[in-house]
C-alpha cells in the first residue's frame, strides 16, 4: 500500500499508510477497538474501496474472491448457531463459493491435508458448538488455509481464548507460515502473544498508520508522537512490553463497549498483574 | 366406500402428489429457515400471502397469483432489507404487520369470501385440482433444482457471511435467492396446510433433522423425508380416521420434532450431568 487512505460514511477512518506484506512473513496489525484494523482486512479483501493512495494485492488491485487470498472472520455464526462439524465448515472453504452440482475429487485428500496441518483431526467431526473456542480457531485456520492461499488475513484469532491456547494458535500459525510459506497478516490487540513470530508491526491509532519491525513500531518515542502525549514502555525480563498510557485510549473505544464485562483497563491492569505475578514466582 | 375406494379417488390421488412434491421442497429450503434462523421471515411471508390471496380473490384472480405476487414480494422487501441478519426482525416485523392490514382491509371489501379465507388459512389440500398439482409440482421442482444447484454457496453465506463475502459470495444475493425460494415454497405449502400452519412443514420437520445429525447434507435429507413422512402419514390419517389432512401433518411433523429433541444424545448426557 502507498499513502492509503479510507473514508467511509464521511469519517475518515485513517490515511497515508505506507506498507508492504512480503511473502513468508507474519504481520501484526495492533491498535484500540474501532481504530481501522478490520477496516485494512476489508481493503485488502476488496470488500470496501480505497479513498485515495494505491493497494496492490499481488500486483493487482484488490477484488473480491481473488483465490491467493485466505481469510479469518473474527466472529462466525457457524460456531454457535448450527451443528455443523468443523470438517464440514472446513470443506466449505474449499468448495463453499461454487455454484452447481459436481464434487471436485481432490477435495479429501486437500481437507485431509488442512486438517492434520492445524491438528483438528481428532475432533473435526463434532458440531463446531460442542469444541472449545482453541478448537474452533483451529478449524477455523482449517477453513481459511484449505485452498493454500498465499496472503492469509487473521482477524483477531487470539480474542477471548486463555493464555495457553493463544499460545497453541501462535504456534499454529507459525506453523502454518513455515510449512505454506504464506504471508500472514494478523489483527489483535496484544502484541505480547504474537512478539515471538512477528516480522512487521502496523499500528493503527488516531487515524493514522505507523509500520515497520516491532522495535521500530513499539518504542516510547514512535507511540509518544502518534498518541500525541507521552507512553512509556515497560520491557520486563522475559521481553514482554507493557505498555503505559493507553489505559484512557483503550478504556473507551465505544459508547458502550462491554456493558457487563470489564472496562478494557480493567483487563490491561489485570494483565499486567498477571505478567508480573508469573515473572517474579 | 372402503379405504382402498377412498384413497384412489381422484382428489385423493391430486393431494399425493400436491403433498410429495411440497413435503420435499419444504424440507430442502426449511433446512435452510432453521440454519439461518428465520422462522420469523417464513411466519410472515405465509401471512403476507394471505393479504395476496384476499386481494387477488378480491379483483378475481386465483388466489394462488396473489400467494405468488405478494409472497415473492414479502421475500425479496425482507431480503433486502435485513441482508445483514442483524435488523431482519424488524424488518419483517414491519412487513408483516403491513401486509395483514391489507389483508383485513381486502376481506372486508369482498363479502362472499368467508370459505375461501378458510382455506387459505388452514389448507384445503383434498380440494386441489390437477391443474394445482401441476402448477405446484412445477414450482416445488423448480425449488429443489435451485437448492441443489446453489447448495454449498447458500450453506457458507448462511453460516459464515464474512467469509463468504471475502470469498467472492454476494451475501445480498444469497440472501435474495434465500427469500425467492422461500416464498414460493410458502406458497406451496400454503395450498396443503395453509398460512397458519405453514410452519409445521417449513420448520418442524428441518428442526428436528437438525437435533438428528450434524452433518448437513444428511440433515437436508433427513428433513425432506420427516416432511415427506408427515405428510403422506397426515393425508392416510386424514382420508382413514378423518378430521382436517392439516391438522394431521402439523400433529406429526409437530411429534417428530418432539421426539427428536427426546431422543437427542447428546442432550439426555447434558441433562443426566446436570442431574448428577
Amino acid at each position: 500500500m502507498r499513502d492509503g487512505g479510507v473514508v467511509l460514511g464521511g469519517r475518515t477512518i485513517w490515511r497515508n499508510a505506507t506498507f508492504a506484506v512480503e511473502p513468508g512473513t507474519i504481520t501484526a496489525v495492533l491498535g484500540p477497538n474501532a481504530s481501522g484494523k478490520s477496516t485494512l482486512l476489508n481493503l485488502i479483501l476488496g470488500l470496501v474501496p480505497l479513498s485515495e493512495g494505491s493497494l496492490r494485492v499481488f500486483g493487482e488491485a484488490p477484488h473480491r474472491g481473488n483465490r491467493r487470498v485466505g481469510y479469518m472472520a473474527q466472529s462466525r455464526a457457524a460456531d454457535t448457531t448450527s451443528t455443523m462439524t468443523g470438517r464440514d465448515y472446513v470443506g466449505l472453504g474449499f468448495d463453499g463459493p461454487r455454484f452447481g452440482w459436481g464434487r471436485d475429487k481432490g477435495k479429501r485428500e486437500v481437507l485431509r491435508r488442512a486438517l492434520a496441518l492445524t491438528g483438528t483431526t481428532s475432533f473435526c467431526d463434532q458440531p463446531l458448538h460442542s469444541l472449545s473456542g482453541g478448537q474452533r480457531q483451529r478449524i477455523a485456520l482449517a477453513h481459511a488455509t484449505v485452498f493454500s492461499p498465499e496472503l492469509l488475513l487473521l482477524d483477531e484469532p487470539l480474542a477471548a481464548l486463555d493464555l495457553a491456547a493463544q499460545a497453541e494458535i501462535v504456534d499454529l500459525i507459525n506453523l502454518i507460515r513455515d510449512t505454506t510459506g504464506a504471508a500472514v497478516v494478523v489483527v489483535a490487540h496484544d502484541l505480547n502473544p504474537l512478539a515471538s513470530i512477528v516480522n512487521q508491526v502496523l499500528w493503527i491509532a488516531r487515524r493514522q498508520v505507523r509500520s515497520g519491525s516491532v522495535d521500530e513500531v513499539v518504542n516510547e518515542s514512535v507511540l509518544s508522537e502518534l498518541y500525541g502525549h507521552p507512553i512509556e514502555i515497560i520491557v520486563t525480563p522475559r521481553g514482554r512490553r507493557v505498555i503505559v498510557g493507553l489505559e484512557e485510549e483503550f478504556a473507551h473505544p465505544h459508547p458502550h463497549p462491554h456493558p457487563q464485562g470489564p472496562t478494557h483497563a480493567e483487563e490491561a491492569h489485570h494483565h499486567l498483574r498477571e505478567v508480573y505475578e508469573e515473572e517474579t514466582s | 366406500m372402503s379405504l382402498s375406494d377412498l384413497l384412489s379417488t381422484s382428489f385423493v390421488q391430486h393431494a399425493f402428489y400436491a403433498v410429495t412434491a411440497v413435503a420435499l421442497a419444504a424440507g430442502a429450503v426449511g433446512y435452510f429457515v432453521v440454519l439461518r434462523h428465520q422462522a420469523f421471515a417464513a411466519h410472515a411471508i405465509g401471512h403476507v400471502g394471505f393479504a395476496g390471496a384476499a386481494g387477488a380473490v378480491l379483483i378475481g384472480f386465483s388466489p394462488i397469483v396473489g400467494l405468488l405476487v405478494f409472497c415473492l414480494g414479502a421475500g425479496l422487501l425482507i431480503g433486502i432489507g435485513g441482508a445483514s441478519l442483524d435488523e431482519s426482525d424488524t424488518v419483517v416485523g414491519v412487513t408483516l404487520t403491513a401486509a395483514l392490514g391489507l389483508g383485513v382491509l381486502f376481506i372486508s371489501l369482498y363479502s362472499g369470501y368467508a370459505n375461501a379465507t378458510y382455506s387459505i388459512l388452514f389448507g384445503q389440500i383434498l380440494g386441489v385440482t390437477w391443474d394445482d398439482v401441476g402448477l405446484v409440482a412445477a414450482l416445488s421442482l423448480g425449488v429443489l433444482l435451485v437448492v441443489s444447484l446453489s447448495y454449498r454457496p447458500l450453506l457458507f453465506a448462511s453460516v459464515d457471511a464474512q467469509s463468504a463475502a471475502a470469498r467472492g459470495l454476494s451475501i445480498r444475493a444469497m440472501s435474495l435467492l434465500f427469500m425467492a425460494l422461500l416464498a414460493i415454497t410458502t406458497v406451496v405449502a400454503i395450498q396443503i396446510v395453509g398460512v397458519l400452519l405453514v410452519f409445521s412443514l417449513l420448520v418442524a420437520p428441518a428442526a428436528a433433522a437438525e437435533v438428528l445429525t450434524s452433518r448437513p447434507l444428511r440433515a437436508t435429507g433427513l428433513a425432506m423425508a420427516i416432511a415427506l413422512g408427515s405428510a403422506w402419514a397426515g393425508l392416510f390419517f386424514g382420508v382413514w380416521i378423518g378430521g382436517p389432512v392439516s391438522f394431521w401433518i402439523t400433529a406429526l411433523a409437530a411429534s417428530s420434532y418432539l421426539g427428536a429433541r427426546l431422543f437427542d444424545r447428546n442432550r439426555v448426557r447434558h441433562v443426566r450431568r446436570a442431574l448428577a
